[in-house]
């Protein structure tokens, strides 16, 4: 094993530190050298190959000012961090495994937000981070999200970029007493990346998290995202949609803890997976002792649009005491070819009837996305993927 | 003019033969009713006609207004005025009937060569419609045929046939699961569409929708063949007696 390019490149980034956050740094480089990239030996990393990354070397970031303007969105604070941005180097934790390690030696603050008690945003905030070299380079990010009691807010975390690259993306997100956080991530990264990131979100009493995830990137990409409802009353909604097409290699991982009485957990996320593309989902529910009347609800449905696409789906549930309602199920199926007759008897063309019904199938997603500007623009994207989708835009 | 030349037509699905010689001509303005017993091979003809692709053709021909119709994929012979009625309505969940309707009508106009339907023209024209099917416009919102009763479903069909206007309209049973205020309804729906220009192709297991849309011809399909063809007064005739006594003749 040599992943010699990346201590190389943490030389290279050693010598801007102040000499503390050096050492915390180099402790964490050398926690991701020691464990290495994960192999799929790993339970959780079974369908997932992360093995091409170890000889791979990715230069540190160089500034850049791409045109992002079709990246805009309207009705929203944008925050962009272009090639990694120029934030500080600060203490970014510890915990995690190798992903979080190599992030945490070397990452750059990311989105910091943190909002008062009883406050609330007064527009959604449009976190973009786009990554684009000449040569291939790799960015880190860390971002932190702490609501105070009743605080309200909604994050767009939006990650696309250009060529070859690889960027993790690690996000710490605290809700205090009753606040509520709406949290959408639209993963629309190249078909050379290699997007890693995890997302752990702690909730207080009655706060309430709502987590809309959409992954349409052509290259591979893995989220992590760790929930643990900690107090009474806090509620998670988890949905996703992932279109991988072409190669695209995608991979959702979920982890909801229930650790405290009458919580609640949603969990919907569905897929459409094209050409010779990868899917994996994997959602995990870990019902703890304490938890008692929890309710828990689990589903994936999968859309698969060629005979080459495939997916790993798995709902799993964990439960450490009686007095819970929990439910799961994953479902797999192809396109209703009787519906696609009956379209086009009725006079559409065959690759507009299954575009439309691969619309109507992830619409179910779609509409939780309740900020109408970005639900245009992810309808567009995923439209645009679609044979034939492109006209259903004026359709719809 | 004949609209529909149908010339020994031969179909087979999975290897078993359905359509054993099927020859049936019928010219505009004209109403033909096909009845005959279950499995007969009505539904099949039905769908070899609108261009389902599960059936192979093993021998003859069809012509619609002097083209080769079973060259054409299934949108085409849509566009170019063919209507089929479906036995059994297909449910698409997601797909809102309004969203749906504009698509039909659009892919239509293109291939007339008509620029897209305006907005407001296309309400107005669907709202019409709605209300001469008697539904409630709030179907137009859900899902096409979604949780949709037997008769709603035909009664959907008869809707998108006011609306696309075919030329050649083929109703694979669109008489059955109806109520009688529901029969008169669809039948008033069939009734409108009739003119020198158009043709019917009825199949149906009852007399009593054809006392509303009197045939010109009546046929009995029998074991993928065309047995016995004759006038209105045919289809009283199997009421009252049954296909039994065409096996002897
Ligand atoms: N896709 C298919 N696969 C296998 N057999 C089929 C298929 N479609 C039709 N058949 C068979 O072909 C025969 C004719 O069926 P068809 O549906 O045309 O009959 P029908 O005359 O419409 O009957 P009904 O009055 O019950 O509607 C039946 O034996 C049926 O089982
Ligand atoms: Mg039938």
């Amino acid at each position: 094993m040599s992943l010699r390019h990346y201590t190389d490149a943490f030389q290279q980034l050693a010598v801007q530190l102040p000499s503390e956050e050096r050492t915390a740094r180099e402790a964490s480089l050398q926690r991701f050298t020691q464990a290495g990239f994960p192999t799929r030996k790993l339970e959780d990393w079974r369908y997932t190959d992360l093995s091409a990354l170890t000889d791979q070397s990715y230069a540190l970031p160089s500034p850049a000012t791409p045109d992002l303007s079709h990246l805009h969105l309207e009705a929203a604070t944008a925050q962009i961090f272009v090639n990694g941005g120029d934030g500080a180097f600060t203490d970014t934790g510890r915990e995690g495994g190798a992903v979080v390690a190599l992030n945490a030696a070397f990452a750059r603050n990311g989105l910091d937000l943190d909002i008062g008690p009883g406050q609330s945003l007064a527009q959604p905030l449009h976190v973009l981070t786009w990554t684009g070299h000449r040569t291939s380079a790799m960015t880190h990010l860390r971002h932190r999200i702490r609501l105070g009691a009743n605080a309200r807010a909604t994050v767009i975390f939006h990650h696309a970029g250009e060529g070859a690259y690889l960027t993790t993306q690690v996000t710490d997100i605290d809700l205090g007493p009753g606040a509520q956080l709406t949290l959408y991530r639209v993963q629309d990264e190249s078909a050379g990346s290699t997007h890693l990131a995890q997302s752990d979100v702690r909730l207080a009493r009655d706060s309430v998290l709502d987590a809309i995830s959409i992954d349409l990137g052509d290259g591979l990409a893995r989220h992590d995202l760790n929930v643990h409802l900690d107090a009474p009353g806090a509620q998670a909604g988890l949905y996703g949609l992932y279109a991988p097409s072409g190669r695209a290699h995608v991979d959702n991982h979920t982890r909801i803890h229930h650790r405290a009485p009458h919580c609640g957990s949603r969990e919907f996320f569905r897929g459409v997976v094209a050409g010779s593309a990868r899917a994996v989902f994997n959602g995990k529910v870990v019902v703890h002792e304490q938890a008692v009347k929890t309710d828990s609800e689990t589903r994936v449905a999968n859309l698969l649009l060629s005979k080459t696409a495939e997916v790993y789906a798995k709902p799993e549930l964990e439960i450490y005491n009686d007095d819970v309602k929990c439910a799961h199920g994953a479902t797999f199926g192809q396109i209703d070819e009787d519906a696609v007759y009956y379209l086009r008897a009725r006079g559409l063309e065959a690759d507009v009837a299954r575009a439309l019904l691969t619309q109507a199938f992830a619409q179910q997603v779609i509409d939780r996305i309740t900020h109408a500007p970005l639900r245009a623009l992810v309808t567009r994207r995923f439209l645009e993927r679609l044979p034939q989708g492109a006209m259903l835009e004026t359709l719809l | 003019m004949n609209m529909l030349e149908i010339r020994n037509l031969h179909a087979r699905v999975e290897g078993k033969d359905i359509l054993k010689g099927i020859d049936l001509t019928i010219r505009a303005g004209e109403v033909h009713a096909i009845m005959g017993p279950n499995g007969s091979g009505k539904s099949t003809l039905s769908n070899v006609l609108a261009g389902r692709e599960d059936y192979e053709i093993t021998e003859g021909r069809v012509t619609f207004e002097g083209k080769d119709l079973l060259a054409l994929p299934p949108e085409t012979r849509a566009c170019e005025g063919v209507f089929l009625s479906f036995q059994y309505p297909v449910e698409i969940p997601g797909v809102s009937n309004m969203v749906f309707l504009k698509a039909a009508i659009n892919a239509r106009r293109k291939h007339q060569g008509l620029p897209e339907i305006e907005a407001v023209d296309f309400l107005a024209w669907v709202k019409d419609r709605v209300k001469k099917m008697h539904m409630d416009i709030k179907v137009l919102q859900r899902g096409v045929n979604e949780g949709f009763s037997g008769g709603e479903k035909k009664r959907n069909e008869i809707l998108q046939m006011l609306l696309l206007e075919p030329r050649l309209m083929i109703l694979d049973e669109t008489d059955s699961g109806l109520d009688i205020d529901a029969l008169k309804i669809v039948a008033e729906g069939i009734n409108t569409m009739r003119s020198p220009e158009r043709a019917t192709l009825l199949v149906t297991h009852y007399q009593r929708l054809l006392d509303y849309v009197k045939p010109d011809f009546v046929h009995v399909l029998a074991g993928g063949r065309i047995v016995k063809s004759g006038g209105p007064e045919l289809a009283q005739e199997l009421e009252a007696r049954g296909y039994g006594w065409l096996d002897a003749a």
